[in-house]
Formats: C-alpha cells, sequence, structure tokens
C-alpha cells in the first residue's frame, strides 16, 4: 500500500466512525440513564432520514438547513416513545430486562413495516444537495464535503451533550442515574428527567440521520446494518460512557476500514468483532464503562 | 389449529385476487398461477415491481384488447382452454428458502396452482424448484440467474432467461467486439462482487472468461452487501485502476460504490455491470449524474422498438400500472408468464404433465417476444437456448443499447485507452 | 413442601403425556398441507425455545446468539451427508454434538461477561460465525448446499411430499427438549442455576460453582440446538448462511420462550403456539400485498404482549390454577 492509500484509508475509516459514534451516543445515553437497550434505535435514524427525503422531495430544502427540524422531530418522537411504550415496560413487576428487550425489538419491526407501507419498499436518495458530489483535496487524499460536513455535526453534537451534562438538567440526569429512587426526594421527577433522555438520545440519532442521508441511501432496512455497529459501539466503550461511544466509534471506524484494506472487504466486519471481543477480555465492561 | 382461520384467509385471498384488475368474473375454469417473490424485507423494491410485471402481463393474456405482437398477445384468455382466464396468486417469500418452499407447497395444495413463477433470488428459487419436482408441477424461473439451479437434472424446472454463465459470456463477447472496432482493448479487469450466491456465481465464471480472454484480473474484491461504508473498497479500486470494472451488486451498493468512488477523486475508465441494481429506476435516481456512461448487460432493450414492435405497447401498459419502464427484470417476468401460458394453451388442458410436455415443445420466435432473444426453446434441462443479452450504456440518465452492433441505438462510449 | 412439590411435577408430567397424546393423534386429521407446516414450524421453535430457556431462562443467561449452534448443527448433519454419505439420522447427532462443543467454546470466554456485556458479545460471536461461514468455499460459501432428494424413509429422514413423518420428528425433538427441562429442574443442577441466575454472590456461598454451572447449561443448550439446526435444514433442502445463520434466527429462538415465559416449563411452548402460528399466517395472507402489514402486525403483537404479561403468557394459566394472585 501507498502512503496515499494508507491516509485515504484512515480518512474513511475516521469521517464514518464519527457517525457510528454520534449513531451509538444516543444508545449508550439511554442505557446509562434507565438501563434500557434500544432495539429499535437503527429504526430511529431510518425515520429521521425518512423525514429529509420527504421535506427535501417536497420543498428542495437542503438537508442542512433541516438538521433543526429533524432533531426536533426525533426529539418528539423519543419523548413519545418513553410516554407510550417504555413507561409502561419499566413499570413491570417481572422481567424487566426482556420486557424492555422485547417491546424496543417489536417496535423495530413494526417501524419498518410501517416504513414498507408509506414509502414503498424502494430505496430513495437525496441528490443535489449543496455539498452533494464535491471533495477538498489534500495532495491526493480526498475528503469529501458531506461525509466531512457529518463528522463536524457530530463533533458539535457530543460538545453538545457535554455541555447538557454540566447544566441543571445534566445534574439532575446525573443524579437520576446514580440513584433512581432517592432523587424523587429531593424533587427530581424521575419520569420526566427519563422522557428527556429519550429525547436527547432519539435526537442524537436523529442528527446522525440527517448528515446521513447527504450521502447514503434510504430504504426500510437502512437501520439495521448501522445499528448492529452501534451495540458494538456501545458495548465496546462501555454502557453508559459517551466519551467511551466516541473513541470506540472512531476505533470501529478504523479497524473496519483498514481490515477491508489488507484482508477482504467482506471480513472488515469481523475484524471490528474480533477487536471487540478482545477488549472485552480485558476489559468486561468495555474501555471506559462503570456500569 | 384452527381451520376456520385458513379457510378466512384463503377467501379473503381470493377476493383480493379476483378484484385485482381483469380476472373479476371467476369463472370456474380459471387456470391459477402461484407467483412467489419477495413482498417484504430485502428485495421487497424488486420484488413489487415483478408483482406488477405479473399483473400486467396477465391482463394481456385475459383481457379483450386488440393484438399484441407477442405470443398470447391476442388476449381473451387462453383460446384452446375455451377462453379460461389465467388467474395468479401471490405469495411472500420474504428472501427466506424455508419461507419460499412453504410459499410454494401452499399454492399448490390450497390454491391449485397448475405451475409456480418466481422468484428473484437464486436461494428461494432453490426450494422452490425442489417443491415443484416434488409435486410434479412446472417452476417457471423468470429472473434466477444462477447455473446451478438447472444442473441439478431437475424435471419440472424450466428458465427463459439467460444465467451467470450466459450473460457473461455476453459482456465478454462485447469486450472483445469493441476492441476489434476501436483497436483499443481492455487489458485489465477489476472484479467487484457482492458477498452473496448471485456476486459468487457471477464473479467466478467471470474470473473463468477474464483469463480464456487473456485480461489481467488487477482486484478481486469480495465487500459485505449493504455496508454502512464502501469507501475502503473504492480505494482498492483506485488503486488498481482497472481498464473494466465488472460490478456485480444490487441497488444500494450500486448506488453506495459510485458515489465513493466519485469521492475519492477516481473517474473509473469503463465501469461493464452484471445488471442487478445498475438496472433499477431506483439506481438511476440515486447515482444520478454518477451513472453517465456506465454499461451493464440486460437481457432487456427498451430501445429495440424497431426490431419488436411490441415493446412500446407493452411498456405503456406496464407504465400506467406501475409509472416505471420496463427494465432488465420485469421484462423477463413478463415474458415468463406469457411462455407459460402459451405452453398451458397449446396443452389444451391444466393439468401439469401436459402443461409440461407443452413446456418441452416450446418454440417462441424471438418476434413474438419483447425480447432481444433469437426465441425461447427449452434444452433437456429446461434452459432457454436462444436468449442472447445485450450491453447498454446510460445516456442522459437512460439506457440505450449499444451491443450487438446491429441492434445499436447508440455507437458505444469507449473511453479505454484513450 | 417435599411432597408438594413431587405432586406438581408429576402433574406436570401427566399433562405433557396428555399433551403428546393429542399431539400425535389430531395431525392425523389434517390433511392441508399449509396447517401441518405450520405445526411442524411451531413444534420446532417450541423445542428449539425450550433448548434457548435452559440457558437463558433456568440459568439467566440471556444469549442472543444461538443461530450459530442452530446453524453448526444444520451444516454439520448437511456436509456429512452430502461429502460424507452419512445418513442425516446419524449425522443430525454429530450436529448437536457440534452444536454443544460450540457453545462451550463461546461460554469459556463470554461466561466472565455480565448482563447485557454477555448479550452482545453473544451477538457478535454469531455473526463472526454467519460471516466466517459466508466467505468459507469449503462449506459452499453463499452459494449454500443442496440436500440432495433421496429415497423416503426414516434413516434419511426425507419424506417426500409426506408431512405427517417430519411432524412426528419435531415433536419427538420437541418432547425431547421438554423432557431435558423438566428433568433439569428437579435435579440438582436445576436448583444451583437458578441460584446462580437469581443471586450469584448467594449461589457462591453455598457452594455452587457458577463458572461451571453456566457451562454445563450451555452444552445442553447448544446441543438441542444444534440438534434442532440439523432437523431444520433436512426440512427445507438447501441450506446457506442466510438461512440458518443469520442474526435474526437468534432472536427468534429466544422469543417463544419470553413471551410465553422466562424459566419456566411451558412458557416455550406456549409462546411457540402463540408466536409462530401468528407469524407464518400473516405473512402468508398478508404478505402477498406487499405493503409491509404483517411486518406492522407481527411487530405490534410482540409489544403489547411482552407489555400485558411480563412473566408471559403462562402466568394466565397459573393465575387460573391459584386464584388471584
Amino acid at each position: 500500500m501507498t502512503l496515499e492509500t494508507i491516509l485515504q484509508v484512515a480518512a474513511g475509516g475516521l469521517l464514518m466512525g464519527l457517525i457510528y459514534a454520534l449513531v451509538a451516543a444516543g444508545l449508550s445515553l439511554i442505557f446509562g440513564l434507565m438501563d434500557v437497550v434500544n432495539f429499535a434505535h437503527g429504526e430511529l435514524m431510518m425515520l429521521a432520514m425518512y423525514a429529509v427525503f420527504v421535506i427535501w422531495d417536497a420543498s428542495g430544502l437542503d438537508p442542512m438547513l433541516q438538521l433543526p427540524l429533524v432533531a426536533a422531530l426525533l426529539f418528539g418522537t423519543g419523548m413519545v416513545i418513553y410516554r407510550g411504550l417504555i413507561a409502561r415496560a419499566l413499570s413491570v413487576q417481572f422481567n424487566r430486562g426482556m420486557v424492555q428487550i422485547f417491546v424496543t425489538f417489536g417496535l423495530a419491526i413494526f417501524i419498518r413495516g410501517a416504513a414498507q407501507f408509506v414509502w414503498g419498499g424502494d430505496f430513495k436518495s437525496v441528490n443535489a444537495t449543496w455539498l452533494a458530489g464535491r471533495s477538498w483535496n489534500f495532495g491526493g487524499v480526498y475528503l469529501p464535503l458531506p461525509q466531512l460536513a457529518a463528522s463536524v455535526v457530530c463533533l458539535a453534537a457530543f460538545a453538545g451533550l457535554l455541555l447538557i451534562s454540566r447544566t441543571e438538567f445534566g445534574k439532575a440526569l446525573e443524579a437520576t442515574r446514580e440513584d433512581r429512587d432517592a432523587v424523587a426526594l429531593i424533587g427530581i421527577d424521575r419520569d420526566r428527567i427519563f422522557a428527556l433522555g429519550w429525547g436527547l438520545g432519539a435526537g442524537a440519532v436523529g442528527i446522525a440521520g440527517v448528515m446521513l442521508a447527504g450521502f447514503y441511501y434510504v430504504g426500510p432496512n437502512v437501520g439495521v446494518s448501522f445499528a448492529l455497529i452501534a451495540y458494538v459501539t456501545v458495548a465496546l466503550g462501555g454502557f453508559g460512557s459517551m466519551l467511551g461511544a466516541l473513541v470506540a466509534g472512531l476505533l470501529i471506524g478504523e479497524v473496519e476500514a483498514f481490515t477491508a484494506a489488507v484482508l477482504e472487504p467482506s471480513l472488515k466486519q469481523i475484524g471490528v468483532f474480533a477487536v471487540y471481543l478482545g477488549v472485552l477480555m480485558f476489559r468486561p465492561r468495555g474501555l471506559f464503562g462503570k456500569l | 389449529m384452527d381451520r376456520r382461520q385458513f379457510i378466512i384467509g384463503a377467501g379473503a385471498m381470493g377476493a383480493s385476487a379476483a378484484a385485482m384488475g381483469s380476472t373479476a368474473a371467476r369463472a370456474a375454469d380459471d387456470v391459477v398461477i402461484g407467483v412467489v417473490y419477495p413482498l417484504t424485507g430485502n428485495g421487497a423494491a424488486v420484488g413489487l415491481d415483478a408483482k406488477a410485471a405479473y399483473e400486467v402481463a396477465a391482463r394481456i393474456i385475459n383481457d379483450t384488447h386488440p393484438a399484441i405482437g407477442v405470443s398470447m398477445g391476442k388476449g381473451g384468455g387462453l383460446d384452446k382452454l375455451g377462453g379460461a382466464k389465467i388467474r395468479l396468486v401471490f405469495a411472500d417469500s420474504q428472501n427466506d428458502p424455508q419461507k419460499a418452499r412453504a410459499e410454494a407447497e401452499r399454492l399448490i395444495t390450497q390454491d391449485k396452482a397448475v405451475a409456480i413463477v418466481g422468484s428473484y433470488t437464486s436461494a428461494t428459487g432453490a426450494t422452490i424448484s425442489q417443491v415443484t419436482e416434488r409435486y410434479e408441477v412446472p417452476y417457471m424461473s423468470a429472473d434466477n440467474s444462477s447455473p446451478s439451479l438447472h444442473q441439478r437434472g431437475l424435471k419440472w424446472f424450466f428458465r427463459t432467461s439467460p444465467h451467470d454463465e450466459m450473460f457473461t459470456k455476453g459482456m465478454f463477447d462485447f469486450l472483445s467486439d469493441v476492441a476489434k472496432k476501436t483497436g483499443r482493448p481492455a487489458k485489465t479487469v477489476a472484479l467487484f462482487y457482492e458477498d452473496s450466491i448471485f456476486g459468487t456465481d457471477s464473479s467466478n465464471v467471470q474470473r473463468k472468461l477474464a483469463a480464456a480472454a487473456g485480461m489481467q484480473v488487477v482486484a478481486d474484491i469480495r465487500y459485505r452487501a449493504s455496508s454502512p461504508s464502501l469507501s475502503t473498497e473504492a480505494q482498492k479500486l483506485k488503486a488498481a485502476n482497472a481498464d473494466v470494472i465488472l460490478p456485480s451488486s444490487y441497488t444500494s451498493d450500486a448506488i453506495l460504490i459510485l458515489r465513493a468512488m466519485a469521492e475519492i477523486g477516481y473517474k473509473p475508465k469503463a465501469v461493464l455491470a452484471q445488471a442487478a441494481g445498475f438496472q433499477e429506476s431506483a439506481f438511476m435516481q440515486g447515482a444520478a449524474a454518477l451513472a453517465e456512461g456506465v454499461m451493464s448487460r440486460s437481457s432487456f432493450a427498451l430501445d429495440a422498438d424497431k426490431l419488436r414492435p411490441a415493446i412500446p405497447v407493452v411498456n405503456a401498459l406496464y407504465k400506467d400500472h406501475n409509472k416505471k419502464d420496463l427494465n432488465d427484470n420485469t421484462s423477463r417476468e413478463i415474458t415468463a408468464l406469457l411462455t407459460l401460458a402459451d405452453a398451458i394453451n397449446r396443452a389444451g388442458t391444466a393439468k401439469p404433465d401436459a402443461i409440461r410436455a407443452a413446456l418441452v415443445g416450446t418454440d417462441i420466435p424471438g418476434s413474438q417476444t419483447i425480447m432481444p432473444w433469437a426465441g425461447v426453446k427449452f434444452d433437456e434441462n429446461g434452459q432457454n437456448t436462444l436468449c442472447n443479452p445485450v450491453i447498454q450504456q446510460v445516456f442522459d440518465g437512460s439506457y440505450k443499447t449499444v451491443w450487438p452492433f446491429d441492434l445499436a441505438a447508440k455507437d458505444v462510449i469507449w473511453t479505454v485507452g484513450t | 413442601m417435599d411432597n408438594f412439590i413431587t405432586r406438581r411435577r408429576r402433574h406436570e408430567l401427566m399433562v405433557a403425556g396428555g399433551l403428546l397424546v393429542v399431539a400425535i393423534v389430531v395431525p392425523l386429521f389434517i390433511r392441508d398441507v399449509t396447517a401441518l407446516n405450520v405445526i411442524i414450524l411451531s413444534l420446532l421453535f417450541a423445542g428449539l425455545s425450550q433448548a434457548w430457556n435452559i440457558l437463558g431462562g433456568y440459568c439467566g443467561q440471556i444469549s442472543l446468539g444461538h443461530a450459530l449452534y442452530f446453524g453448526m448443527g444444520s451444516y454439520v448433519s448437511t456436509l456429512l451427508y452430502v461429502h460424507g454419505a452419512i445418513p442425516p439420522s446419524i449425522g443430525m447427532f454429530a450436529g448437536a454434538a457440534v452444536g454443544g462443543l460450540a457453545a462451550l467454546l463461546v461460554g469459556w470466554p463470554c461466561f466472565r461477561l455480565s448482563g447485557h456485556y454477555y448479550a452482545i458479545a453473544t451477538v457478535v460471536v454469531g455473526e463472526i460465525g454467519y460471516l466466517l461461514f459466508l466467505n468459507w468455499d469449503y462449506v459452499g460459501g453463499a452459494t449454500g448446499v443442496y440436500i440432495p432428494i433421496a429415497k423416503p424413509s426414516l434413516l434419511n429422514l426425507q419424506f417426500g411430499k409426506d408431512k405427517l413423518p417430519y411432524l412426528y420428528v419435531v415433536l419427538a425433538f420437541c418432547a425431547a427438549t421438554w423432557l431435558a427441562a423438566w428433568l433439569i429442574e428437579g435435579s440438582r443442577w436445576g436448583y444451583a442455576w437458578r441460584a446462580v441466575k437469581d443471586d450469584m454472590v448467594a449461589a457462591r456461598s453455598l457452594g455452587v460453582n457458577i463458572f461451571s454451572s453456566k457451562m454445563a447449561a450451555a452444552a445442553i443448550s447448544g446441543a438441542f440446538t444444534g440438534l434442532g439446526g440439523a432437523i431444520y435444514g433436512l426440512y427445507v433442502g438447501y441450506i446457506d448462511p442466510d438461512s440458518v445463520m443469520a442474526g435474526h434466527f437468534s432472536i427468534l429462538i429466544a422469543l417463544p420462550a419470553v413471551l410465553g415465559g422466562v424459566g419456566t416449563l411451558w412458557g416455550p411452548i406456549l409462546g411457540a403456539a402463540l408466536l409462530i402460528p401468528m407469524k407464518e399466517l400473516s405473512s402468508s395472507y398478508l404478505g402477498g400485498s406487499g405493503r409491509g402489514v404483517d411486518l406492522m402486525l407481527y411487530g405490534a403483537m410482540i409489544v403489547v404482549v411482552a407489555l400485558a404479561q411480563p412473566q408471559g403468557v403462562v402466568s394466565l394459566f397459573r393465575r387460573r390454577a391459584h386464584g388471584p394472585a
């Protein structure tokens, strides 16, 4: 491999890794807060991508401009899912872990069916955006602008999540995570915190979906391959750790890119999975996990 | 098991089939044909188009209309069966071999289908053809392309369309012809194929034929289908910089790899695709300007209307029904059903063994199809031997036939060696 | 107390015997192949889910990677038949052995992980297996393996068009897994495993070897899953990584037990009796429309059952037996 190839592969891994990290961040946030693994996370991303496509198709509004709107839409969707389903799943007396796994799993299947019902089975693509098809060339290493913009937005979203954790709400979030029952005594409405947590988690994956829609196709099953990587990212970083999600996302992006470059591309996910299992042997709670 | 559920379900199915367009009056002697495709999940996009194509073919056979220049194009049902109508019953295989097998069985036993048509993916074709072999009803494969299907000595398997070996041979014949014509031969090729039965079969033949043609395979890339990113794969193609890239990919990956190559500033000299995703309208929409100049083999040529005057008529019917032009898959599906209906009509009865005998004796000239083929005639394995593919190239967002040269609507733009 | 338990266990055995007789006799009167197919799949997944239940329910290790053992079982028995001419009725036990062995190999590194880390690790191991088989040419790779059509016989475990013999083979499989779970419930192992599930610290102080308890449960669970995979492969007549090793099988194997009642004898059977007909019939009779309605129905049903009966459908029966809880 030439140096140029190595740098190009590394750049591709980095740009993809940041997307993985942001998809995983929402999952990790929800998990850290209430010990729930959301198996419909990829489907939330798919909904965000369809939202971008529908708005773009109807009005021509560039995906970048849709960012606040779709993020807000997903924030609301997350709250609704919490109020409608998850709150119920958390209130059951028995098998709470299993109930929440299969409630979100059933929801994922439902959303996939509904997407096909509404938008059909065809793949859709958002075209002719401001950034589409443009790249920056740094001495033979190309950085495609849509992915670059996605990376910048991902980093900003991480910064935003960190800022939120410094606010009053963030402290309430942290307190709720530490001790679910005690927070009620100091006047924190646990249910409201959880609902906002779901909103934030869905909003984060919504942002990832918007940026992804700028260069990726949309279809009812588009969430599936991203979701699997997101679960591995969260577990590798450590459930509940934002920093873990970021580091793990980048690591997975690079491992995937270089496995594809050095071995066969069809084996690239094996590289990711092997690294994951290897890390877990030494750190059973992931890189930064406490839970 | 609640038997009533089945009866209600079967009734609902019958009602919906009856409501579907042409077969409103459900005569007692309707001939039932089962159609198995992926209608949900991966592959649904193609399966839903296939469903529309079969509905159009059934209308051509059943409805009263001015004669169309294809076999069974007179309309008015099967005249040798007293004007009996073809009635289609659709089933969802979910792209799962187990499900495809169970649905074929259900269509044969519950709906009394006298033949099965299917099924897009080769894995589902494998199990459906085992069922039809056991139940002794014909399986008409419209679009399964794996050569392994007809090489098992099945008695009830028939395939109107070319398989991967015939398709790939067409692609290499084109490469040789274009080298003679321009004096600029392709010396190196890059294989790029997904890790499925389709990608594996396609690449195996390509590797063999490239060696036979003295071309060097400079990249041999098997990739994970529906990956989140193909940027490293694109980088490998760029590093190899072959004269011709030969992709075997479905729609989503076809869009993604063209975008990924453009993103790293790589414009391949020539792309010659093994159809599949490259022939879908969603690909054209998603790849947009990047698709310009891409070549693909096809079993169909929409622009061959001088040679086959029936094409615009059938295409108009299909477009009216499904808001798309006919493509490589949907044209083959229509041809498969018309061929089957022709055999049933010649058999003069809806008995499976008589239909099989009539299929064996099929001899439809190319002029009686919408395909650019020499015709439809099955060998002892049930494989049509007269179907030869064409090569098409994208001009201004649509495919134009460029090979065989005597069929060409446009001159090929061949940039290799310039 | 002991007396009560003995009586209840004898009662369970009698109910099972009665159900077995019903399951043998009733299909004799069913001619419809679709109905028989749904019954066969329901029994198969009841058995598979019972196998999962031994590890996931009784021992509390939520595995989402059982597709690996399922696929190994069907590949081993199929390849022995195709390459080694060993009849499937023998080969399927080799499949079971390999399934059990694979579960031990996966368990050895993974059982030190807890909770979600264990669950995700099993998903990952299952995916690795899937990808390796997809890229491994000796086992057919993505092209898959055809099981040659042979003379119908019990030795070949092929019965042509006839569904009834398959049904009895699968019934025997389902009954065997139930009996295994029943024996485990009453044995020392069963108590030890439940202790591992409920409270690891307490289990350790009682002198239970946690690691070997998990390994034993994994071996039994994996072996039965492999056996089920071998039967499934024969029934379908063609296997490829997508149709026997894909991740959704792991979920489909776990789901009946979860819906029916985790860690209970009857949960997997009830769950499968509810879930599989629902899934198959909705896709058969609604899937033809191509609108995704069957997926919506299937997904909604999982959500509703999980929320309405968190202890599983089996709790409905229990309440009736013991009065309002």
